[in-house]
């Protein structure tokens, strides 16, 4: 029987998932945008966001439009890479289940 | 880790993956609004142009159409990040709006829009183009259904008398534009009532 794949613990995480899932898809989003899709709080996603920082599975860009703040976070490479490799680990564990 | 994840749990993050990239690339509550105005827009200028028999109608109509949209689009761009996919759907909107505003001004001008049967007819395959090309690249039955309204309402407005063809396109508009504009927002709030919120 073949070894079962570990599961990325950073990326296991509900909202952490769910953040890269949602940047895996765009260029780059603003917190706010990441705020409404989760409907986390400020709070939570800020310290979630800084885990995944902190991984080096997101990168931070802070700058100013119209003189207001605006915090701009994008998914890289590694970050794709633990992403896909998760989704893989996450196949291969649930085997044939997945269809049930 | 795997030993105390159970399967649901497994499935339930598979989802979540699944969900979350559809809902980064959904954007059908911003355009679900953008369809309503410019049905309504359509609805105005084609009662001020019946009743005030104003030729100023439908540009005046338009051009206030077109300020709403652009401050509307430029006041929510800020909160909807940029995608490959966003950006395809955009440019056959844009693409659109300059097609209509250059032919008709130019009919207009050239006073050749005199064809109440050729107007309605070339805004709806054009709107029909638009619609099914966007319904295409999103695999969204419900625009592509859209579309075939559209075109069958193109064909449609070339036979009969003028006030079929307005019923015909009145008609049109309210499916395509009114009600699938409302049902972009309502399914979008359905969407994420039915999620609920992320917690870590």
């Amino acid at each position: 029987m073949p070894d079962l794949p570990e599961l990325n613990p950073v990326v296991h995480g509900r909202l952490r998932l769910a953040l890269l899932s949602l940047l895996v898809g765009v260029e780059e989003a603003e917190f706010t945008w990441l705020r409404a899709k989760t409907e986390a709080t400020d709070g939570n996603l800020g310290a979630q966001l800084l885990k995944l920082e902190e991984a080096g599975y997101v990168a931070v860009e802070k700058r100013f439009v119209l003189r207001r703040p605006q915090t701009l976070y994008r998914i890289t490479e590694t970050g794709r890479q633990a992403l896909t490799e998760y989704v893989r680990a996450l196949k291969q564990l649930l085997g044939p289940a997945i269809d049930a | 880790m795997q030993d105390h994840a159970t399967e649901q749990e497994l499935k339930d993050r598979l989802s979540l993956i699944e969900s979350m990239i559809a809902e980064g690339r959904r954007n059908t509550e911003r355009w679900g609004w953008m369809f309503v105005l410019w049905g309504v827009a359509y609805y105005v200028a084609m009662a001020w142009s019946a009743w005030g028999h104003s030729a100023r109608a439908w540009p005046v109509t338009m051009l206030i159409a077109v300020v709403v949209a652009i401050a509307f689009a430029s006041l929510t761009a800020g909160n909807h990040p940029g995608t490959t996919l966003g950006r395809a759907i955009g440019s056959i909107w844009i693409a659109l709006g300059i097609s209509m505003f250059l032919l008709f001004l130019a009919l207009g001008l050239s006073g050749r829009l005199t064809d109440q049967h050729l107007f309605a007819a070339v805004i709806s395959a054009i709107l029909g183009m638009a619609n099914g090309a966007s319904g295409l690249i999103l695999r969204w039955k419900v625009q592509f259904a859209c579309a075939a309204v559209w075109w069958a309402a193109a064909v449609a407005t070339c036979f009969g008398t003028d006030s079929q063809g307005t019923i015909v396109f009145l008609v049109a508009i309210f499916l395509c534009q009114i009600a699938f504009g409302i049902y972009g927002v309502i399914a979008e709030g359905q969407e994420r009532k039915r999620r609920g919120p992320i917690h870590a």
